[in-house]
């Protein structure tokens, strides 16, 4: 004859009680908020009204510096995250793992868009202020438009899949096969072939002569600030997704 | 020996299923000479110049494989085989030997492809070996990258058009290559003008043959 025990727990220990949220610590979170809404407030003002060197034709189009170029940088350091993270999941299976590489991958494609935008705008003034063409077969330009692609096939991969942890293994792994050709989509492909950019023809992306010692006070916080506000988008997305994770396996919350 | 031997048993297994109804050889066959015909169509009688004839042609041969190679893992799912391979074979066997069908698939294909183009357009070759060696790399690179989204594709519960979508953005670096191969090989260049891009064709296969052994892993096991 079977004996059932019934214990009798405290009733806080039947409903799980919400926990904080393990995704960043709320002191840095509003250090660095504070930090960026400094440093790009400085850049925008400084950037839009401080001396830059009158060169021909790029003359006034040259403050786009400030803007276009942070852009690839922090597409780049979101791209990085979303691989890490992506590794990390398919060692350890965690759910945590695969929201950041989502998350990183979300806003690799919304820096890459800005990218995008603020380069054609930039090219449109300063290249082809006579055609009035958009877009022009420029290698780098058109590589970006791939990697957008790219992430885009990766979100429609992950829609195809029901079950979450197939979904996740399934979309780091395509993460990462995509990463392992992006070297060639990204450094050896538009050193090939004559481009706009500088670091066409094999040359660095960019070297000493390119960027005025006035500029780089205001480039290089510029760089540092968006990658900032990436960092802020970027936690508060992973604790919105951590947020509504928590939601649907725990409806009574 | 043990892995070699089971690599060899896969890629006879499906070579003895395709051969059987030849659905997908027959169907890939059919879809190459459609398309070619309808490039032959869409252009006119005008002749091309090599650059035009060198996209035309790499075009038709990545859409005939990211619509063709997509067979080799879906037809294990929906055959119920995935099981049996999973407990009689190590992963890397799988891989190594669907890798090896599409690479006889694709090589048929490319062959097909580009002696179907060259004749149909009545195209000389004055380089044909640069031709043939950046086909080839092309095929290998096709080859590479096809089996391990193949495989991905079969784990979608929705499949439809997923395998370009998922495909064709990461085949823009061997487009690039190989066209500019191709368009040197018609037009007659010296080979060590189309040093770049038979590296880059290398390089590419390199990289998607390696990456899909170290991630072929991840999506086979359950």
């Amino acid at each position: 004859m079977e004996i059932r025990i019934f214990v009798l727990l405290p009733l806080r220990e039947y409903c799980t009680m919400p926990v904080a949220s393990p995704v960043v610590n709320p002191r840095l979170y509003r250090l660095v908020r504070a930090a960026v809404i400094l440093v790009l407030t400085g850049v925008i003002v400084a950037g839009l009204l401080g001396e830059i060197p009158q060169l021909d034709i790029l003359e006034q189009s040259a403050r786009n510096l400030y803007f276009h170029v942070p852009m690839w940088f922090t597409l780049m350091v979101a791209t990085i995250i979303s691989a890490y993270h992506s590794v990390r999941y398919l060692r350890s299976g965690d759910r945590m793992r695969d929201i950041r590489a989502r998350e990183a991958a979300w806003l690799a494609l919304l820096f890459g868009l800005l990218g995008i935008v603020t380069g054609m705008v930039w090219a449109r003034f300063t290249w082809y202020v006579s055609s009035g063409q958009w877009w022009n077969f420029d290698p780098k330009q058109s590589m970006a438009a791939v990697l957008l692609l790219i992430y885009g096939a990766y979100f429609v991969l992950r829609d195809s899949i029901e079950d979450p942890d197939t979904k996740g293994r399934i979309a780091a792994v395509y993460n990462l096969f995509a990463v392992a050709t992006m070297p060639f989509l990204l450094y050896i492909i538009p050193r090939q072939l004559p481009s706009l950019h500088p670091g066409g023809e094999g040359n660095p992306a960019f070297s000493q002569t390119d960027l005025a010692p006035a500029m780089r006070w205001i480039f290089y916080p510029s760089v540092l600030g968006f990658i900032g506000l990436f960092w802020l988008l970027y936690t508060q997305r992973v604790r919105l997704a951590w947020v509504q994770e928590q939601l649907r396996d725990e409806p009574e919350l | 020996m043990d892995w070699i031997a089971g690599m060899w048993a896969v890629f006879r297994k499906d070579l003895r299923v395709e051969l059987r109804t030849r659905y997908a050889l027959n169907s890939l066959l059919l879809f190459v000479l459609g398309s070619l015909l309808l490039v032959l169509f869409a252009v006119g009688p005008q002749p091309l110049t090599a650059r035009v004839q060198s996209a035309l042609l790499w075009i038709v041969m990545l859409f005939a494989a990211s619509i063709g190679l997509g067979r080799s893992f879906v037809a294990e799912q929906e055959q119920g085989t995935v099981l049996l391979l999973q407990l009689n074979t190590r992963p890397s066997m799988v891989f190594a030997g669907k890798l090896l069908f599409n690479l006889l698939t694709v090589g048929l294909l490319t062959g097909l492809a580009a002696g179907a183009f060259l004749f149909l357009l009545n195209v000389e070759v004055p380089a044909p070996g640069l031709l043939g060696l950046a086909l080839a790399l092309g095929a290998v690179g096709l080859a590479g990258a096809t089996t391990l989204l193949a495989a991905l594709v079969a784990r979608a519960a929705r499949k439809g058009p997923l395998l370009p979508v998922l495909l064709l953005p990461l085949l823009i670096p061997l487009l690039v290559a190989g066209t500019s191969a191709t368009r040197k090989a018609l037009a007659g260049l010296p080979w060590i003008q189309a040093q770049d891009e038979l590296l880059t064709l290398i390089g590419f296969a390199g990289a998607t043959i390696s990456a899909s052994v170290v991630l072929f892993d991840y999506i086979w096991h359950e």
